[in-house]
C-alpha cells in the first residue's frame, strides 16, 4: 500500500505538470491580453508598457512559466490583477465559504439519499418505484439555474420563508444558507438516488442477501446490515470523488445568492480577465482531483479486503 | 408488512404562508418588506453588481470604484445634482474659479474649515483641515505613471510642467511629489493656487470633478503604502464603517461634512418635491448599506421586497413592470404605482458604426452612405431595446448642449432606396459583396445586435459576416486598425460635445483612420469654447462633414431607465452623479420608512 501510493504520487508529478504547462499555455499565447482589460478605452501605449513591466508579462515565456512553476510549488500564486490582493487571502475566505455552501448538503443529502434509496429498492417493480424513477428523470432534466430562480423566488421572495441572498460571517450565514442547502439537496437527490438504487439493486439479487433472509434477518437487518455494507464500496468511491467540487464550490449557486465562495470569485476573475486568479483555480483543482483520486482508490483497497492495490 | 409499518414517511411540513423563520425583516400588511426608523436614523439599503477594485482614487477608473470614491472622498468640483443641461458648481472651492484673461492660469480658493475624517495616519488621530498642500499633492499623485495607468488623459497636455513630472515617474519609482516642482501647479497660500494650463482649457475644469482627482491627504499614502487601497482618508460625506468584500459595505454619516442641499433646481424641481429638503445639511442618510448582489433577478426582488432603494430596468424586467403609451412615454403598470415611481433619463452613451477608412471597400463613400441609409435605427430600439433608446443626428447624446437639439438634425435617415441607390452608384449595386463587422462583445445581446444589422444590409444586398471579439481583443482590434467596420459606443468623461467630436479628430481616431483637414480645424477651434451660438455655428458644420464623408454611422442612446422605492425622497437620476447617496432621504410622511437591521 505505501510503495503504491508513493508510486501513484511520483505520477501525479507529470500529469500536473502537463496540467500546468497548458494552462499557462492557453493563457499566454491564446488568452485574451490582460492589460488591455484592464486599462480599457483610454489605454495608452506608456500605460500599457508599463502594467505589462508591472505584471511581469513582458517577460520570456520560459521566464514567466518557470515563475509560474514557482508559485505552484511553493503554494503562492502572487497577487490579482483586479486588485492586487494576495491569492491566498482571497482562496482562503473563499474556500471556508464554499465548503460551508456544499459540505453539510452533500453530507447530510447523501445520507438521506441513501435511505430514501433503499427505500425505493425495497418496493422495487412497485408503483412506488415506478413514480418515483419518474419523478426523478424528469427533475434531473431541469436545468439547475431553473431550480435557483424558481425557488428563490418562490420560497424567498414569494413565501418570505428564507431570505433572498446575502451571506453574513460566523453562525448568521447559516439563515442565508438555508435555502441554497435545500436547492443543492433537491437537485441532488435524482441522480444520487437512481445511482444508489441501480447499485442496491445490483446487491439484492446477491446470493448472501438470499442467505440473510432464509437465516430469518428482518427486513431492516439485511437492508442495512448485509445490504449497505457491500454497496457502500461504489457508493464510497462516488462519494469521495465528488470531495473536490464541494471545495471549487457551486458556482451558479454562489452568483445568485451573493455567497463569496471560490465559484464567485472564479467567474469575476473570468469577467475581469484576472488571469493569476484562473491559472490558480485551474491548477488547484487538477491537484485536488488527483489527490481524491488517490484517496478513493486508498479507501476503496481499506474497505473491501477482496481489493490489493499492486 | 412489518417493515412498511415501521418505516414512517415523513410528511411535508404545511406550506404556511408568511412564515418567516428564517428570513429577516418585517412585513406589512400588503407583505412587503420594509425598514423602521429608530431614533430618526436614515439608513438605505442598495445593491452593487461588484466590488471596488480599489478605494484609492488616483488609481481607479471603474464604475463601481467611482461609486465608493464619491462617497468617501470630494473633488474640487462637481456636477449640480438638480439642474440640466448637467454644469459643474464648487465643492472644496469658495466659488468658482477665476479665469485669467488669457484663459491660461485658473485661481482658486479652497473652503476653509473642511477636515478630512480621523484616522490614526494623522497625529492624535483627529483629522486634519485639508489645504493647498493636500490638492497641489494629490494632483501630482494623479500624473504618476506608478499609480495612475488609465485616467491620465483627463490632464495630459494641459498643466505645464506636469508631463514632464509623468516622464520622471517613468524611471523613478516612489518619486518625492514634495521635491518636485510643477511649474504650473502654484501655491500662493494655504487656501489659494493656481494652476497654469498649456493653453486655454476649460473642459480641465471638467477633469477636476473627475472621482480620480479627489483629494487625499499625503500622511494616508505614507502611512498605509498600498494598503491605502483598501484605508480611505476622505473630506467624504461619509466614512467607511465596514468593508466586507462580496457580502455588505456600510458607510456611516460624516457629522462633520461642509455641503448642503441644493436651494435651486430647474423647471419643475420644486412641484416634485425635489427642493423639499433645501438648504439642509448634507447627508441626510445616516448609514448607507451596500449589499452585493452581483445577479439581476435577486436584486429585482429584493427591490420589489422593500429591501433596496431603486433598481435599474433590464430588459426583460422592463417588460414585466412597465410599458409604453400611445405618445411613446414610459409608464409604470398599474398594480405597481402605488409602491414604485419610474425614471427615465437619457444616457450620456453613443452607439455607432465605425468605418475603417483605410479598408479598400470601406474606403467607398457611396457604400458608406448605401449602408448608412440601409438600417433603420428606430426598428432596431424597438426590437432591440424595448424602444428605451433615442436615435441620433450627431454623434452627441440628446442631454448634452451641443447635440441635434441644439444644431439640428444631421444623421442619414432609413430610406431602402436611396440605399439601392447609392449601392449602384458605388459600383458593388450588381456584384455580391460581404463586408465583416467586428462586434466588441460575445453576449445574446451582440448576436441580436448582429442578426439585425445582417438582415437590414441583405436588402441591398451585403453579406455582412460578423467577427465576434472579446473586449481586450475588440480594443486592440480597433486601436491598431484591423477590422472594416465595427460596432462601437462612447460613453461622455465629462458633458460637453468635445469628447464626442474627438472621437473623429485625426490624432485620436488611431484604427479607423479618419482624416479631414477642414474637420480637425474646426475641432481645434470649437474644442475650447464655451457653449455658445457661435460654437454651435462650427459644431453644426462639423456635423455637416460627418453627414457627408459618413466615417460613422450614429446609432442610438439608451433611456436609461428603473424603479424607485416612493419612500425614497429626493431621487433625481443624475447621470453624472451616479450614486447620489448624500442627498437621499426618506419621507417621513409615508407608512413605510427605513429601520436598521
Amino acid at each position: 500500500m505505501f510503495f503504491y501510493v508513493i508510486r501513484r504520487l511520483l505520477y501525479m508529478i507529470p500529469t500536473l505538470l502537463g496540467v500546468a504547462f497548458l494552462t499557462f499555455l492557453l493563457f499566454t499565447i491564446f488568452g485574451e491580453d490582460p492589460v488591455r482589460q484592464a486599462l480599457g478605452l483610454h489605454a495608452s501605449e506608456e500605460a500599457i508598457v508599463a502594467l505589462r513591466a508591472k505584471w511581469g508579462l513582458d517577460q520570456s515565456f520560459a521566464k514567466q512559466f518557470y515563475d509560474f512553476l514557482v508559485q505552484i510549488l511553493t503554494f503562492d500564486y502572487g497577487e490579482s490583477f483586479s486588485t492586487g490582493e494576495k491569492l491566498s487571502d482571497i482562496f482562503c475566505g473563499g474556500v471556508l465559504v464554499s465548503l460551508s455552501l456544499t459540505a453539510p448538503p452533500f453530507v447530510f443529502g447523501t445520507l438521506f439519499n441513501i435511505v430514501i434509496a433503499l427505500f425505493i429498492s425495497y418496493f422495487r417493480g412497485k408503483s412506488l418505484d415506478k413514480i418515483s424513477t419518474f419523478l426523478f428523470v424528469v427533475s434531473m432534466s431541469i436545468s439547475y439555474l431553473v431550480y435557483i430562480i424558481v425557488l428563490q423566488y418562490l420560497l424567498a421572495y414569494r413565501f418570505g420563508w428564507f431570505p433572498i441572498q446575502g451571506f453574513e460571517p460566523g453562525f448568521s450565514s447559516i439563515s442565508y444558507l438555508m435555502l441554497p442547502w435545500f436547492i443543492i439537496g433537491l437537485v441532488s437527490m435524482g441522480p444520487d438516488i437512481r445511482l444508489f438504487r441501480t447499485i442496491f439493486l445490483d446487491q439484492v439479487k446477491s446470493d448472501y442477501i438470499r442467505t440473510a433472509r432464509a437465516k430469518g434477518a428482518s427486513e431492516p437487518r439485511v437492508l442495512f446490515v448485509h445490504l449497505l455494507k457491500n454497496a457502500m464500496i461504489p457508493i464510497l468511491t462516488n462519494t469521495v470523488i465528488a470531495i473536490p467540487f464541494l471545495i471549487t464550490g457551486a458556482f451558479v449557486m454562489e452568483r445568485y445568492f451573493a455567497l463569496p465562495g471560490i465559484g464567485d470569485i472564479t467567474i469575476t476573475a473570468i469577467n475581469e480577465g484576472d488571469f493569476p486568479i484562473i491559472k490558480a483555480m485551474t491548477v488547484m483543482s487538477a491537484v485536488l482531483y488527483s489527490c481524491f483520486n488517490l484517496l478513493t482508490d486508498v479507501l476503496y483497497a481499506l474497505v473491501d479486503p477482496r481489493v490489493k492495490l499492486s | 408488512m412489518k417493515f412498511k409499518r415501521q418505516i414512517m414517511f415523513l410528511c411535508l411540513i404545511p406550506f404556511l404562508n408568511n412564515c418567516t423563520w428564517f428570513s429577516s425583516g418585517e412585513k406589512n400588511s400588503s407583505g412587503q418588506n420594509f425598514f423602521k426608523a429608530e431614533d430618526n436614523k436614515v439608513v438605505l439599503h442598495q445593491a452593487r453588481s461588484a466590488d471596488a477594485k480599489t478605494l484609492d482614487p488616483q488609481a481607479q477608473f471603474d464604475s463601481i470604484s467611482g461609486l465608493f470614491v464619491r462617497s468617501l472622498y470630494d473633488t474640487l468640483l462637481d456636477y449640480h445634482y438638480l439642474k440640466r443641461p448637467y454644469e459643474l458648481i464648487p465643492v472644496l472651492l469658495e466659488e468658482m474659479p477665476e479665469i485669467s484673461e488669457d484663459k491660461k492660469t485658473l485661481t482658486f480658493k479652497l473652503k476653509k474649515g473642511i477636515h478630512f475624517s480621523d484616522d490614526p495616519c494623522f497625529e492624535g488621530g483627529k483629522g486634519r483641515e485639508l489645504v493647498t498642500d493636500d490638492v497641489l499633492y494629490t494632483i501630482k499623485r494623479f500624473a504618476d505613471i506608478n499609480v495612475n495607468a488609465m485616467s491620465w488623459f483627463l490632464l495630459s497636455d494641459s498643466v505645464v510642467g506636469l508631463d514632464d513630472m509623468r516622464e520622471k515617474t517613468k524611471k523613478i519609482l516612489n518619486l518625492d511629489y514634495d521635491k518636485e516642482q510643477v511649474k504650473g501647479l502654484e501655491k500662493i497660500d494655504s487656501y489659494t493656487f493656481k494652476i497654469h494650463l498649456i493653453e486655454p482649457n476649460p473642459l480641465a475644469l471638467y477633469s477636476l470633478a473627475a472621482s480620480s482627482l479627489s483629494i487625499i491627504p499625503k500622511e494616508a499614502v505614507t502611512k498605509y503604502g498600498d494598503d491605502f487601497s483598501r484605508h480611505p482618508v476622505g473630506t467624504g460625506a461619509f466614512y467607511l464603517k465596514e468593508y466586507r468584500k462580496k457580502q455588505t459595505m456600510t458607510f456611516v454619516k460624516n457629522e462633520n461634512y461642509f455641503m448642503h442641499y441644493p436651494k435651486d433646481g430647474e423647471l419643475g424641481d420644486k412641484e416634485n418635491g425635489f427642493l423639499d429638503d433645501a438648504g439642509k445639511k448634507l447627508p441626510l442618510a445616516s448609514e448607507v448599506q451596500l449589499d452585493y448582489i452581483p445577479e439581476s433577478q435577486p436584486e429585482m426582488l429584493k427591490f420589489k421586497n422593500g429591501e433596496l432603494a431603486w433598481v435599474a430596468l433590464d430588459r426583460d424586467n422592463f417588460q414585466q413592470m412597465a410599458f409604453f403609451d400611445k405618445s411613446g412615454e414610459i409608464h409604470l403598470k398599474e398594480d405597481l404605482a402605488n409602491d414604485f415611481k419610474i425614471y427615465t433619463e437619457p444616457g450620456l452613451v453613443t452607439s455607432y458604426i465605425v468605418f475603417n477608412m483605410k479598408d479598400n471597400i470601406a474606403q467607398n463613400k457611396n457604400l458608406r452612405k448605401a449602408i448608412a441609409h440601409a438600417i433603420d435605427f428606430k426598428k432596431k430600439i424597438e426590437l432591440l431595446s424595448n424602444g428605451r433608446g433615442l436615435t441620433l443626428g450627431t454623434i452627441v447624446p440628446l442631454s448634452i448642449g451641443g447635440s441635434e437639439k441644439d444644431i439640428g438634425n444631421y444623421g442619414i435617415p432609413f430610406d431602402l432606396e436611396k440605399a439601392r441607390d447609392y449601392m449602384k452608384k458605388s459600383g458593388y449595386g450588381d456584384k455580391p459583396l460581404q463586408l465583416v463587422m467586428t462586434i466588441g462583445g460575445t453576449t445574446t445581446m451582440y448576436q441580436n445586435l448582429y442578426e439585425f444589422l445582417r438582415d437590414s444590409l441583405d436588402k441591398i444586398g451585403i453579406d455582412l459576416k460578423p467577427d465576434y471579439k472579446t473586449w481586450p481583443s475588440y480594443l486592440k482590434s480597433t486601436q491598431i486598425g484591423d477590422f472594416q467596420m465595427a460596432t462601437a459606443a462612447w460613453t461622455a468623461d465629462y458633458p460637453d460635445p468635445e469628447n464626442f467630436y474627438q472621437l473623429l479628430f485625426s490624432e485620436n481616431t488611431r484604427g479607423s483612420a479618419f482624416k479631414n483637414d477642414e474637420y480637425d480645424k474646426l475641432y481645434d477651434e470649437m474644442r475650447f469654447m464655451q457653449n455658445s451660438p457661435e460654437r454651435f455655428e462650427i459644431i453644426k458644420k462639423m456635423a455637416q462633414i460627418l453627414q457627408e464623408e459618413v466615417p460613422v454611422i450614429f446609432d442610438s442612446t439608451p433611456l436609461v431607465s428603473g424603479l424607485v422605492q416612493n419612500w425614497l425622497t429626493n431621487f433625481k437620476r443624475n447621470i453624472m452623479v451616479d450614486y447620489p447617496f448624500k442627498y437621499l432621504s426618506v419621507s417621513q410622511k409615508s407608512e413605510k420608512t427605513v429601520a436598521q437591521k
